[in-house]
Parts: C-alpha cells; sequence; structure tokens
C-alpha cells in the first residue's frame, strides 16, 4: 500500500544513511546560484549557459538522490524514471520526423514550385557550416504570416511571403536556419526542463540568438522591419 | 463565423450571417471584384492580422476563392467572391428556410404563404 509518509520516511532515512547529503546540498545550492546568476545576467548566451550549468546541477542532485535510496518499489522513484524515459523519448526523436507530419497536416510543398531564391539561399547557409544538411524550404496555404523550423525544414506561409520584402525575407530564412542548426542542442535543453521541472526558460534567448545571427548575415534593419511586420 | 447555424438574427445587415470582418470582406469582394490581401486590408481599414485569418476562414467555408499569382520573383494571392452576392443570398435563403420547414413543417410553410401575400 502507497503512503506518503512512508516515501518520506525513507528518502529521509536513505540519503542521511547513504553519506552523500552534504553533496547533495551542495550541489542544489550550486543550482540556486546559477538560476541566480541566470536572472541577473543580461546577455543571451550567458543566460543560457547558466541557466543551463543551474539545470545539470538540479539533475546531479536528482541522479544523487535516486542512487542513493535503498528502499524497494519506491513509486516516486519508479513513476519519475518512467517520466524520464517516456520525455526523453518523445523529445529528442520525435523532432526528427514530426515535420513530416507537419508537411501533410499543412499540405505543404516545395517553395521552388513558386519561388526559386529562398532554397539556394538557405543552401548557401548550409554550405557554411562544417557538417551541412539538407534542409528544405517549404510553402502552405495560409494568409497569416508565419515561419517555423522544424526537423530538417522551414515553413513559410503564402502570407508571409505576400508581405515581406526579399532582405526581410532573407533575415526571416536566416532565422530559421539559425534553428535548425542546432536543432540537435535546443530539445536537449527542452528535456532538462522537463527532467528537473524548471520550466523551459531558453526560448526567448534562442530567439535572440538566432536573430542576432540573422542580423548578421543579412541586416538589422531587416531583421527589426521583418519583426514589425509579423507583430 | 461563416456558419449558417449561428445565425444571430438581432445583428444588422450581413453580421445576421457572418462576423462583422467577414461582411466588411466580403462585401469588397462583390462589390469590387478580384482583390489582393492589400487591397482588402484597405478598402475595409481592418488590420492584416485580423483579415489574414479571416480570409482563410472565409476560403475554407466557401464563401472567397484564391490563386496565387507570381510577379517578378514575388508572389501574392488575388481573392474573389465564389458566388455572387446574389447567388449567396440564395443559398443563405435556401438552406434557412429548409431548416425552418424541417423544424416547423406546416407552420413555417402557412407563414411564408402569409408573407407572400402581404
Amino acid at each position: 500500500m502507497f503512503s506518503i509518509q512512508d516515501e518520506i520516511g525513507c528518502y529521509m532515512a536513505c540519503i542521511s544513511g547513504s553519506g552523500l547529503l552534504p553533496i547533495i546540498s551542495a550541489s542544489v545550492l550550486l543550482a540556486l546560484l546559477l538560476f541566480g546568476s541566470y536572472l541577473g545576467a543580461k546577455g543571451p548566451k550567458v543566460r543560457i549557459y547558466s541557466f543551463t550549468a543551474a539545470q545539470l546541477c538540479m539533475l546531479i542532485s536528482i541522479g544523487m538522490v535516486v542512487s542513493s535510496m535503498h528502499c524497494s518499489r519506491m513509486l516516486s522513484i519508479e513513476i519519475y524514471t518512467a517520466y524520464a524515459i517516456i520525455s526523453t523519448v518523445l523529445i529528442l526523436f520525435l523532432p526528427r520526423i514530426y515535420y513530416i507530419v507537419l508537411i501533410r497536416r499543412y499540405g505543404a510543398r516545395p517553395i521552388a514550385e513558386i519561388m526559386e531564391w529562398p532554397q539556394a539561399f538557405v543552401d548557401s547557409l548550409g554550405k557554411m557550416e562544417k557538417s551541412p544538411g539538407t534542409r528544405e524550404v517549404y510553402y502552405y496555404d495560409s494568409a497569416v504570416p508565419r515561419a517555423f523550423a522544424s526537423g530538417k525544414a522551414i515553413f513559410l506561409s503564402m502570407g508571409l511571403l505576400e508581405i515581406m520584402e526579399k532582405n526581410e525575407l532573407k533575415a526571416i530564412l536566416a532565422h530559421e536556419a539559425w534553428h535548425l542548426r542546432h536543432n540537435t542542442r535546443t530539445p536537449l535543453l527542452r528535456q532538462l526542463s522537463m527532467i528537473t521541472f524548471t520550466g523551459n526558460r531558453s526560448e526567448n534567448e534562442l530567439e535572440i540568438m538566432a536573430d542576432i545571427f540573422a542580423a548578421e548575415l543579412v541586416s538589422k534593419n531587416a531583421v527589426e522591419s521583418a519583426r514589425i511586420k509579423l507583430g | 463565423m461563416v456558419k449558417l447555424d449561428r445565425i444571430n438574427i438581432s445583428n444588422e445587415g450581413l453580421t445576421k450571417f457572418f462576423s462583422p470582418i467577414e461582411a466588411r470582406i466580403m462585401t469588397v469582394l462583390w462589390e469590387e471584384g478580384e482583390r489582393t490581401t492589400p487591397d482588402i486590408t484597405e478598402s475595409t481599414g481592418i488590420p492584416l492580422s485580423s483579415v489574414a485569418g479571416t480570409l482563410d476562414r472565409l476560403v475554407k467555408a466557401g464563401y472567397a476563392k484564391r490563386t496565387v499569382d507570381k510577379k517578378e520573383n514575388r508572389v501574392r494571392y488575388l481573392y474573389y467572391a465564389s458566388e455572387s452576392m446574389d447567388s449567396t443570398a440564395n443559398t443563405i435563403t435556401r438552406k434557412v428556410l429548409d431548416s425552418l420547414v424541417d423544424t416547423f413543417g406546416k407552420v413555417a410553410i402557412e407563414n411564408f404563404h402569409t408573407y407572400n401575400k402581404k
């Protein structure tokens, strides 16, 4: 029979008996300090690094707590382990194939059918990388201006193509290409947030970093005017 | 919403059957013919953020149609009404009458006759 009191008693006994309590406390304290540094930091890179370091400290603390447990049939540990495994599989592997679902859902078509330069522009960005991969640009039928990236594809709505000037569109493509370039690492940030219960606070920073990349590659004005048009 | 199951008889004019934005867009398409998205925002005075989603809904509901126009390495939508205003009025009237007869049968038909005599 499951009892919260028994579980808490188990945690108290196992953690204090394992001798890991000082290290766990130090790790939690370090995580709190890093969260504090995240809140105080201004640059997007420093914010992401300090937040990720804090999450890693939290993960180490959780790992030490789990490893110090010697009670049998701990329901909370079993639930957490199942949650960690399922969320890892979903977050790390689903995005790799989800873009295929998106192509079908939006009825997306290769952009080369209506415009040639966007695909060539994205291909040229790929060549600048150490390990270039294929990135397809798709458009889909909607008047609502929107752009997003998933898996190996960039999606642009027709409404976006209608209202953007060439430079603005280049900035958007560069922004989305930056997301794709980092899409092996960003799901890790999401997963860290899931398994440490700290919430995903890196999205804004990632958007800022993608904008900085687009501004360097195209122009700051193009990024800003595209942002204004997208409201 | 462009759904005849949401008719609001207390509203004025076309807004009985369409939302105010939908009504203004459809009026532009009926009166001015083929129009681009910027033309529609200009004629209606409604910002793009509201017009875009509404245009998607009108196209999905079948009241408006659009084609993709490619010009000098740029693309744009061209919108037009699927049917004339009279045909749309005919479709709506028929659906409403069918619905009334379905629900009230003889009473509805007697009322049509009375209304006709007036």
